[in-house]
């Protein structure tokens, strides 16, 4: 049997990913695991927007504005990784840890 | 000069101040933070002197660059803030160095005894330059690339201070929340193009007032772009970060998020949510979701402030407070216009937005400027340090004076005026009375705990060993003059801000 791949399948893989994510985020304790949860989320976004800019067509033409987006979006997101990443290693070099637990000296 | 000149100018200034740092032979790396103060209020002259195109038809640069006529006013008034906060926060740096110089990593042999000094320096600039294009950006696409421009600045000003627990801890709790809450709006983009077919403001409003909208996912794209636009602006309950954050971050770099990067923050939430206001339907959920976080909001800040012994944290609920009375202005939004006519500006909640951030500008700044000097002469922001403050420097137990009482909303000030402005707009524009409570609480709470400093700097006696005088270099004196001039001159004629947006 053949279906044809329609925008809600996108839309529920794209959901599904962005809930992993999310779950990662707030479940996970170990900081890289969760940013890499985040990076998840991002790619979400990503395959929702080439699949709305796909399926959204004028003339047989898909809306390449939601395309154009992704690229930024890919592109910041190496950015924030750059710094993240350098972040978490200097946390790693004075503290011996990327638990997340441990990262609660502030309270109130 | 065309507008967008600004931003440039502002890049340009960024990079010439990194090639100063690594190429010019300087005794005093000061000098790159006052090359750019001094840049930067030639650009905050500027801004009264630029030119606006004739038609935005045909060139695609103004479609990701707002030159509406309606909005030209408050893009350059957003434009403002940014700048004159970015210069105020250098000149805290410069004052700050000692601290920051103690806390980055130690200079080899033979290299400078500042060096590590002049990025701090610099990133500001980078961020005031993605600052002033947010507050012009008017497409999902800019708007996306301006937010993340200004907080991967930040991520690593935060986080400047590495060898020091708290300043670590919350660049790390920054870094963390702050890439959740972009997950979230870069996906609530996404839906709201999903469902307009558009990357523009403009026609994301028109698409969404037609009737063959589908509403579901609108506010699904809403509530995603809510969460995260909360974040940005510390709005409860998204606001978890902020105490943290602000009580680990540098000084100067708590000033500048508290103060430029919230009102930045507002500006993407009042466009944003401009474009669901336009349609009947959704306008009211719409409402109905900035009325609670506002509730919330303003409770939440006002109540957890009153029991804080951390000057530096107080503050940082006390900026929650001041999110909470800018959602209750835009949660009032106008129910009648009429037809065709310009409402003044006062009711409308973009114009009462910009005055209250206005003034809290003046008032915050001058709050941390105080903060900076003391932090200079003792370990940490504890409200004990203030205790006997006036024995000790009486023009910092002064200024400290007024801007806790501008920030308590007292008559005369400057921040009176914000909040009388906002009450105003929320009882003539029906808000719910239960928002207005919410105000009310939250207003006399302030008055508590700014005048528990107040009260400990006059009555109390300073702590043992740490009762001699706190100097103040003569730049942070002449910035702190001024500010308090402005509160008091904006608190008796608060036309002087009202002129500047027109």
């Amino acid at each position: 049997m053949e279906t044809e791949l329609t925008l809600n399948h996108f839309l529920f893989v794209s959901g599904l990913l962005f809930a992993i994510g999310l779950a990662g985020v707030l479940l996970r304790r170990n900081l890289i695991v969760i940013f890499m949860c985040l990076e998840l989320m991002l790619s979400a976004a990503n395959l929702s927007l080439v699949a709305f800019s796909r399926f959204n067509t004028t003339d047989g033409v898909p809306n390449y504005d939601g395309q154009v987006l992704l690229f930024f979006i890919i592109t910041v997101a190496a950015a924030e990784v750059a710094v993240g990443l350098a972040i978490i290693v200097a946390l790693f070099r004075s503290r011996e840890t990327t638990d997340v637990s441990d990262v609660t000296s502030m309270k109130g | 000069m065309p507008v967008y000149y600004l931003e440039i100018i502002v890049v340009v200034l960024g990079l010439v101040m990194l090639m100063a740092d690594a190429f010019v032979k300087l005794e005093d790396k000061r000098n790159i933070a006052w090359f750019a103060v001094l840049v930067l209020s030639v650009v905050f002259l500027l801004l009264f002197k630029v030119s606006w195109p004739e038609s935005t038809e045909g060139s695609p640069f103004w479609k990701f660059y707002d030159a509406e006529k309606g909005s030209r006013g408050f893009s350059l008034f957003f434009k403002g803030i940014a700048v004159l906060t970015t210069i105020i926060v250098l000149i805290m740096s410069a004052e700050f160095r000692g601290v920051l110089l103690k806390y980055t990593a130690k200079p080899e042999d033979g290299a400078h005894p500042q060096s590590g000094l002049s990025e701090f320096f610099t990133l500001p600039v980078f961020a005031c330059a993605g600052l002033m294009w947010m507050a012009s950006a008017n497409n999902l696409a800019s708007i996306f690339v301006s937010l993340e421009a200004v907080t991967i600045t930040f991520y690593i000003l935060v986080a400047y201070m590495r060898r020091n627990v708290g300043s670590l801890e919350a660049g790390v709790k920054y870094l963390i929340l702050g890439a959740l809450s972009t997950g979230f709006l870069v996906y609530g983009f996404t839906w709201l193009f999903g469902v307009t077919g558009t990357m523009d403001l403009a026609g994301i409003k028109e698409q969404l007032a037609l009737d063959s909208v589908n509403v579901t996912a609108a506010l699904f794209a809403f509530a995603l772009i809510i969460v995260a636009l909360g974040f940005k602006v510390g709005a409860a309950p998204f606001q978890n970060w902020i105490p943290d954050v602000y009580q680990g971050a540098p000084t100067p770099i708590t000033a500048f998020l508290s103060v430029a990067s919230k009102a930045a923050g507002f500006i993407v939430l009042l466009r944003i949510s401009g474009c669901f206001f336009g349609s009947g339907d959704l306008s009211e959920k719409v409402g109905a979701v900035f009325v609670v976080l506002a509730i919330l909001t303003l409770l939440f800040g006002n109540l957890a402030a009153l029991p804080q012994t951390n000057f530096k944290r107080l503050l940082a609920y006390s900026s929650i407070a001041h999110a909470g009375f800018l959602l209750m202005a835009l949660a009032s939004p106008i129910t009648l216009v009429a037809d065709g006519k310009e409402p003044p500006l006062l009711d409308t909640s973009i114009g009462v937005i910009a005055f209250y951030l206005g003034a809290y500008l003046l008032m915050t700044l001058l709050a941390f400027l105080v903060m900076t000097a003391v932090r200079n002469q003792q370990e940490d922001d504890s409200l004990e340090g203030y205790a006997g403050l006036a024995k000790r420097s009486p023009f910092l137990a002064f200024s400290l004076l007024v801007s806790m009482a501008s920030l308590a909303g007292v008559p005369l000030t400057a921040g009176f005026f914000g909040k009388f402005f906002v009450f105003k707009l929320a009882i003539q524009n029906g808000a719910c009375g239960w928002l207005i409570a919410a105000g009310v609480i939250g207003a006399a709470a302030g008055f508590y705990y700014y005048f528990k400093v107040i009260a400990s700097m006059f009555w109390n006696a300073p702590a043992e060993g740490n009762d001699g005088p706190i100097p103040v270099s003569m730049p942070a004196k002449v910035v702190m003059v001024l500010l308090i001039i402005a509160i008091f001159a904006v608190g008796i004629v608060p036309n002087l801000i009202l002129g500047l947006i027109k």
